[in-house]
């Protein structure tokens, strides 16, 4: 019988084979987009082709994708009250996640470098008190939740050694209509947990730019970049880009004096080349991207109506637009790859 | 709000993408040929009469007139901000406003005291944006500061600097920029790649001049009720701020017009808050600080924003554009 038991669990095994990425076209990166009235999430090929579309029952907000299976998870716009962990070959939604009560989405999502572990940005829908929840990946339950170690959490990303870092963007906000309750008094932060969800660091901006938001994350090799939106005075200067190593202070990137105004103080999305040595954050508001050296030197700004999306590709970038452009960005310019039906939303997501 | 009137271009069947880009591209060519490009070499000349005047004499009552030309003409462009004007932060430089921090006065006042060597027509280029173009001359024209040390070098620089800049922008739509909005969605254009992103962009420039005209020239004075900021109203040295509202609407009017003929609430809304704006007098909105003079200046305000919601309506869908996707969304 044991023998028999064994066979029949290796011939399961082998007649259903864990997919992988490649059985969904191998994309290089996640897409959300709006085709018409309806909702769709592309994977993309690094030449901005689209390897496989989905249809999504409303608008995301970002998505993060398994490391090695082919599963993507869409998060809702805030307040979020689901996310919906979706199958990039069959393209049906194997499970819809719904934050317990009192808990919201709050964007972003990050999974374990084994994929067990699936982590979401999230606040208690009063008072905004962020909160990191756990699912495990089998059949994506609740198993649990972390402090985030601040207000309003929305981008987490997970380091390669297995440590989450939070952006706190530190900003209350109404759980129903998203208004901004608390932008005199804001503090975001940046947190390090560990991979059992202890703070272990934590750094905050200088009281001058309080008002400056932490909401967007790249990893570098030193650990992230991090993309602001300022809440103050928007005739003052703020800051687009930051630099922290866990252990260390952050470091603040200005723009260049004639760029100080490009991004009209919002940064919406970060990305870094893999060798850290560009970092780029794009402005739907203003139509920019910019680009900084490692170190946080501006390099370049290139102007594109509603750009918004933005990764890391072999040679620099690859950037979307509202428009429905796939574009190659690097410190020369922007040069158009393919032109889709689907107008691109936020985030541009690498997979891998 | 914005959400609903977000058009999605890409969307439309190629048959009528065609059928309407015809129009269009008349259109944009109407406001390239009738408006930015007159508008840009009026600028160009009026600055240059400045800078020339500027090495002859120094004299701020002597320079005032060609000062204020300038700025005349530049409020006919001044809410374009695509193409050559984009490039070494030229717009910043030709009018830094608002300037809250008062950066424009503290470079300056380094500069009045560092090394002359900085006044130098490159070296001077390389200056903070904070300290150079029209606001800049407007605090050296029109002293609230009576210590400042000798100030002719930096008029002089400053208005040289500011004519080079306007040659630049004019020779750059000239000779590249014009031709790249008027061959939008042509083979080889890299920056409009339909014919309807050139409209788009022209209709972006329009309601951000408005919002700029509303959030600032008339949001920044008025303050709230409570605590009105009437010090914080733009160019109020020179005696300019009513008349750069007056000029910016009606500059954006005749965009409109050049753009498409057949926005007929957009057009009456833009008649009401023009006509408004005429009829008010308080040139530098001191009224702010007001209770009865406020009013009038909030009725404009009033105006401005169901203006912006007729163009965003009305104007949107005659053009067959909207605010960007991710642009109208922040998150």
């Amino acid at each position: 019988m044991a023998t028999r038991r064994h066979f029949l669990a290796g011939l399961a095994a082998a007649t259903l084979p864990r997919l992988a990425w490649a059985d969904a076209g191998s994309p290089a990166y996640l897409a959300a987009g709006k085709l018409g009235e309806a909702f769709v999430l592309h994977g993309l090929a690094a030449s901005g082709e689209s390897r496989f579309h989905i249809a999504l029952p409303a608008r995301g907000h970002a998505a993060c994708a398994h490391p090695t299976e082919p599963l993507a998870v869409a998060f809702a716009r805030r307040p979020g009250i689901y996310a919906l962990v979706i199958d990039c070959v069959s393209g049906t939604v194997r499970h819809s996640l719904a934050p317990p009560a009192g808990r919201q989405f709050n964007g972003h999502g990050a999974f374990s470098a084994d994929g067990a572990l699936l982590m979401t940005s999230e606040v208690v829908a009063e008072g905004s008190a962020g909160r990191i929840g756990l699912w495990e990946t089998a059949g994506f339950t609740r198993v649990g939740e972390w402090q985030s170690g601040g207000i309003g959490p929305h981008d987490v990303k997970r380091l390669p050694d297995g440590r989450i870092v939070v952006a706190n963007g530190g900003i209350v906000t109404d759980p129903d209509d998203r208004t901004k309750l608390n932008l005199d008094e804001m503090r975001p932060n940046l947190s390090l947990l560990s991979p059992e969800g202890a703070l272990l660091d934590q750094v905050e901006l200088d009281a001058s730019l309080r008002q400056n938001s932490i909401r967007h994350l790249a990893l570098t090799p030193g650990g992230v970049a991090f993309a602001m939106q300022w809440e103050g005075d928007l005739s003052e200067v703020a800051p687009p880009l930051g630099l922290w190593t866990p252990g260390q202070t952050s470091v603040i990137c200005d723009a260049a004096p004639q760029d100080a105004f490009a991004l009209q103080g919002y940064a919406g999305s970060i990305a870094a080349t893999p060798d850290g040595a560009q970092i780029a954050v794009t402005s739907a508001k203003a139509g920019a991207v910019m680009l900084f050296s490692g170190a946080g030197q501006p390099l370049a700004t290139h102007r594109r109506a509603d750009l918004s999306g933005i990764a890391p590709a072999p040679a620099g970038f690859v950037a979307t637009d509202g428009q429905g452009v796939v574009w190659a960005c690097d410190k020369t310019g922007l040069t158009p790859l393919v032109r889709h039906q689907a107008l691109w939303d936020n985030h541009l997501i690498a997979i891998g | 709000m914005l959400r609903a009137l977000m058009i999605t271009l890409a969307f439309s069947a190629a048959a009528s993408t065609i059928a309407l880009s015809t129009v269009a591209r008349a259109d944009v060519a109407e406001v390239v040929a009738d408006r930015i490009l007159p508008g840009y070499a009026a600028f160009a000349a009026t600055t240059q009469s400045l800078a020339d005047a500027a090495t002859t004499t120094c004299d701020p009552a002597t320079l005032r007139p060609a000062f204020q030309s300038s700025f005349d003409a530049w409020m006919a462009v001044q809410h374009l901000r695509l193409g050559p004007i984009e490039e070494d932060g030229r717009g910043l430089a030709i009018a830094f406003w608002p300037d809250p921090k008062g950066l424009g006065a503290k470079a300056q006042r380094q500069l009045l005291a560092g090394d002359p060597a900085a006044l130098a027509s490159e070296a001077f280029a390389q200056q903070s944006v904070a300290a150079r173009g029209l606001m800049g001359l407007e605090r050296l024209l029109y002293p609230d500061d009576a210590t400042l040390p000798d100030t002719c070098p930096l008029v002089r620089a400053t208005a040289l600097d500011l004519a080079r800049m306007a040659a630049a922008v004019n020779a750059g739509w000239t000779g590249g920029y014009a031709e790249t909005l008027r061959t939008a969605g042509d083979a080889g254009n890299t920056t409009f790649l339909t014919r309807p992103e050139a409209r788009q962009a022209l209709f972006t420039q329009i309601v951000s001049g408005l919002e700029f005209t509303l959030d600032l020239r008339l949001g920044r004075p008025l303050g709230s009720f409570e605590k009105p900021q009437p010090d914080r109203a733009e160019a109020r040295a020179s005696g300019r701020s009513l008349r750069n509202v007056q000029l910016s609407l009606a500059a954006l009017r005749a965009m409109v017009a050049s753009l498409t003929p057949d926005v007929p609430q957009t057009m009456a809304a833009f008649d009401r808050a023009i006509t408004q704006a005429a009829a008010l007098d308080d040139p530098v909105f001191a009224g702010a600080a007001d209770p009865q003079k406020r009013l009038k200046i909030e009725i404009l305000q009033q105006s401005l924003i169901s203006l912006r919601g007729v163009a965003l309506a009305e104007l949107a869908r005659e053009l067959d554009v909207g605010i960007g996707f991710n642009a109208a969304d922040g998150d």
